[in-house]
């Protein structure tokens, strides 16, 4: 009995591996065979085609396609659906909503421009933003959008959303049909970035099933969402701003290796991929590649090792020292890491907002091994016996920790390991749940990624918690401290970009090389697509931390060559 | 083969057996160091003479990873198996020495268990014990000692009623006398079955959890890490990385199975003779 079990599972072992092994093109066909998916494709080509045959109301295209599927990871589905307050353009990664307006938008340099607004002020003390609104936009069900429609979206967020911070908001309040003023808790000079991720809903047809069925006033309505599979988008016919040239979007949603198997089947006509993926090439697809701020780096405890309240350890006593820190950040060759794990589709990372109108280029360094050596040796980590260095008996480890699955974070912590082994340090990598390295990364370093179009990322990082200090990893510096909270009570945006980069760097404290480095930043990763050559995609702006939504942004200027 | 009775190619396969094993997991003990080192400059080559097995994305020898990932997972079985015939054994002679309550508490311990399907109950001792070699080891000891404990605890019943037991017991020998110096002797060929064939049990199980996100942390060179890791990378081509390793596995299994049958072949009074 019990061998023939064995057999058996050995059988079906040798089995899956053979299916396995067989995957590559069998996978294609399974994608293919998954009835619904085909249906959906072939039904958003054949509305294609109505539409183009009944040519002229669709805006005289002559014959050309105005459809595009767009394949992204699964991650991107929105759990909760469209509604803002639980996360749609406005949660962990940022992006515009699409299917409903926004006060603001970013601009492809990362400054501020209107949507909805026409106007915008704030008091001399900061605590009052009173906007102006157009006064000729509807919601798609026909009801014109107000100030009261507004003033209930950011109330309604503040008492809901979970995933975004709205506790500097005091409460929205409508003046009038087209004027909304913001009454502040504290003063808050970026809000201006937070109102570009907002979409207005309309309060009439608000309710618990919102997110499933959104109304909005953007450039898409949503047509039809299958649940774990895709996502269709319609023009909105009655849109106030440039009517959208790409008349239909459906978004579909699979793993890499399935987004890789269906652009090569032809199925998508634009699917995100990875690093990884880069050296292989699909007939009749082009490689994308936009710069991101999508950064990866690690932290370092700014301060000796101890153990809090409840027990859990906080410090680390080799990063705790300011020089060991610094000879870190020029001690790894950051091209080389991008080569390595990359294939070369990114760029150097110095902060957590390279290229944003708040960063500040003090930050950038240069690789320096001997300088890195010399730092080390003054800090009295003397090489030992067997190349890793040692100060008073105490050997230089470090443990860097990544998040278990996600291979990139994995490969930088591996080649982070591998270069700091030439500085002397015995670097070790250890995968880990983020249930756990939160709490961990108080003493240890994680590889952490970050990016969003707002200078809040350098408040959250580098700010001290009330008594405390910094949220993911500690550190504090009072000025830092002081220069991001001035930044916040500037009554111009241009006043805090200073203040940020002040932040950063002053002249003689900081966060970068020269000051107190707490952070250590690797790379930006591009984000990579595969696109159907005869596919034009407009001009990105550089994408935030997620590889998901932002690359439709701007799908309405999309065009078929 | 064919100049060899029965009886001599029984312990011809099953000292290969256990030679091959002990060679694969001394080996990987060696190079668990070397399993861990990355280097870019030689990352997704194809199976050479260098790097038999190819190498990964990170540059990882397979070849190493492989031997040390069998090894972790031989000495998983190794202990997981112990731990859990011992068990088996314990409750087995307990169940059919000490009465009718007790008989019919540990029945109903073995049903249940057996009532679950092993891969959920091992999933959740693992995670309810922060996983790792920890997580693994009890989970799968105490998911595998069922049918044996069955078995012992038939045996038992049996040598219960046989003559010799009986005149000791009539000769005032105590319950733990009769089962310490008369019954364990002839539960022994039982239970040294029992353990060999519940490794490759084990060992597959190790590397189904660990393959599935609930076993081993990911920077071990477990077979499962390197089955589930490789799955990305099929549809780019790179076959190497999860069919030597699959091979292997089926491989290691097989002769523990192997060594298993031989060695009831030899101890069986049934074929002992052949």
């Amino acid at each position: 009995m019990i061998k023939k079990r064995i057999y058996g599972k050995a059988a079906a072992i040798l089995m899956s591996v053979v299916l396995l092994a067989g995957c590559a093109p069998g996978k294609q066909d399974g994608t293919a065979g998954d009835d619904r998916q085909t249906d959906g494709t072939a039904m958003v080509n054949r509305t294609a085609q109505d539409q183009t045959a009944s040519g002229d109301t669709a805006g005289g295209t002559n014959g050309a396609k105005d459809s595009v599927i767009v394949a992204m990871g699964p991650n991107s589905e929105p759990e909760s659906g469209f509604n803002p307050a639980y996360g749609w353009g406005a949660g962990e990664h940022v992006h515009e909503p699409l299917i409903q307006s926004t006060l603001t938008v970013t601009t492809t340099d990362l400054r501020i421009d209107y949507d909805l607004a026409t106007d915008m002020q704030v008091s001399e003390d900061g605590m009052t933003w009173t906007v102006r609104i157009r006064d000729d936009v509807s919601f798609t069900d026909g009801e014109p959008l107000t100030a009261e429609d507004v003033a209930f979206t950011y109330n309604t967020v503040k008492e809901s959303s979970s995933v975004n911070d709205f506790t500097m908001l005091k409460e929205a309040v409508a003046a009038d049909d087209t004027t909304v003023e913001f009454h502040m808790e504290k003063p808050y000079s970026i809000w201006p970035y937070t109102m570009a991720i907002v979409g207005i809903m309309p309060e009439h047809a608000y309710g618990p099933d919102y997110g499933e069925h959104p109304i909005g006033s953007g450039r898409y309505i949503m047509k039809q969402w299958d649940k774990g599979q895709q996502i269709i988008f319609e023009a909105n016919p009655d849109y106030y701003g440039e009517a959208p040239k790409m008349k239909q979007v459906t978004v579909v949603f699979m793993d890499e290796d399935a987004a890789y198997a269906a652009a090569m089947a032809g199925q998508v006509d634009l699917a995100y991929t990875a690093a990884s993926y880069s050296d292989q090439t699909i007939e009749g697809y082009q490689l994308l590649s936009f710069e991101t701020v999508d950064n990866r780096g690690f932290n370092l405890p700014a301060v000796p090792a101890s153990t809090d309240a409840d027990g859990n350890a906080v410090g680390n006593d080799f990063t705790g020292d300011v020089r060991v820190r610094r000879a870190i950040n020029i001690g790894i060759d950051r091209k080389e890491m991008i080569d390595n794990v990359l294939n070369g589709h990114g760029t150097e990372a110095y902060s957590i907002c390279d290229k944003m109108p708040w960063y500040n280029d003090e930050a950038q360094v240069s690789y320096d091994p001997e300088q890195a050596a010399a730092l080390l040796d003054e800090a009295g980590w003397l090489t030992g016996s067997d190349g890793i260095r040692e100060k008073e008996g105490v050997r230089a480890e470090l443990n860097i920790l990544y998040s278990s699955g996600d291979s990139v974070r994995q490969a930088l912590a591996a080649d982070t390991q591998n270069q700091l082994k030439k500085l002397g340090i015995d670097a070790s990598i250890e995968g880990v749940g983020w249930d756990t390295a939160y709490t961990r990364a108080q003493a240890e370093p994680l590889m952490w990624g970050w990016g969003a179009h707002t200078p809040m990322e350098l408040y959250n990082i580098y700010h001290t918690l009330e008594g405390k200090s910094a949220e993911y990893s500690p550190y504090s510096n009072e000025t830092v401290d002081r220069y991001m909270d001035e930044a916040l009570a500037a009554t111009t945006l241009e006043d805090s970009y200073e203040l940020w980069k002040k932040a950063q760097w002053d002249g003689t404290t900081g966060v970068t090389q020269e000051g107190d480095i707490p952070w250590i930043w690797l790379c930006n990763i591009d984000h990579l697509y595969w696109a159907n050559e005869n596919l034009h995609v407009a001009d990105q702006k550089l994408h935030p931390h997620g590889h998901g939504w932002s690359i439709v942004n701007n799908v309405d200027q999309w065009y078929w060559e | 083969m064919k100049h060899l009775n029965g009886r001599m190619a029984a312990v011809f396969l099953f000292g290969l057996a256990v030679l091959f094993l002990a060679a694969v997991t001394a080996a990987g003990w060696g190079f668990e160091e070397e399993a861990l080192v990355t280097d870019f400059s030689r990352k997704n080559l194809e199976p050479c003479g260098q790097y038999l097995f190819g190498t990964d994305w990170l540059g990882r020898d397979m070849f190493i990873r492989t031997l040390t990932g069998l090894s972790m997972s031989i000495r998983i079985g190794l202990l997981a198996a112990g731990v859990s015939s011992v068990l088996a054994l314990i409750l087995g002679t307990l169940a059919a020495t000490m009465g009718k309550t007790v008989d019919g508490v540990i029945t109903w311990l073995i049903d249940l268990v057996m009532g679950i399907p092993h891969i959920l109950l091992l999933i959740l001792i693992s995670y309810a014990l922060g996983k790792g070699f920890k997580g693994v080891v009890i989970g799968v000891a105490l998911t595998h000692w069922t049918s044996l404990a069955r078995v012992i605890r038939g045996e038992v019943l049996q040598l219960k009623e046989a003559l010799f037991i009986r005149t000791a017991q009539k000769l005032g020998a105590t319950k733990f006398e009769i089962v310490w110096k008369h019954m364990l002797p002839h539960l022994f060929p039982q239970f040294l079955v029992g353990l060999i064939l519940t490794f490759p049990h084990a060992i597959l199980h190790e590397a189904s959890i660990t393959f599935l996100g609930f076993g081993l942390p990911p920077e071990q060179p477990a077979i499962g890490i390197i089955l589930s890791e490789s799955m990305k990378y099929l549809a780019m081509g790179r076959w190497w990385l999860a069919l030597f390793p699959g091979l292997l596995l089926v491989f290691t299994v097989v002769l523990f199975d192997v060594a298993g049958e031989s060695l009831r072949r030899l101890l069986d009074p049934g074929s002992a003779h052949r």
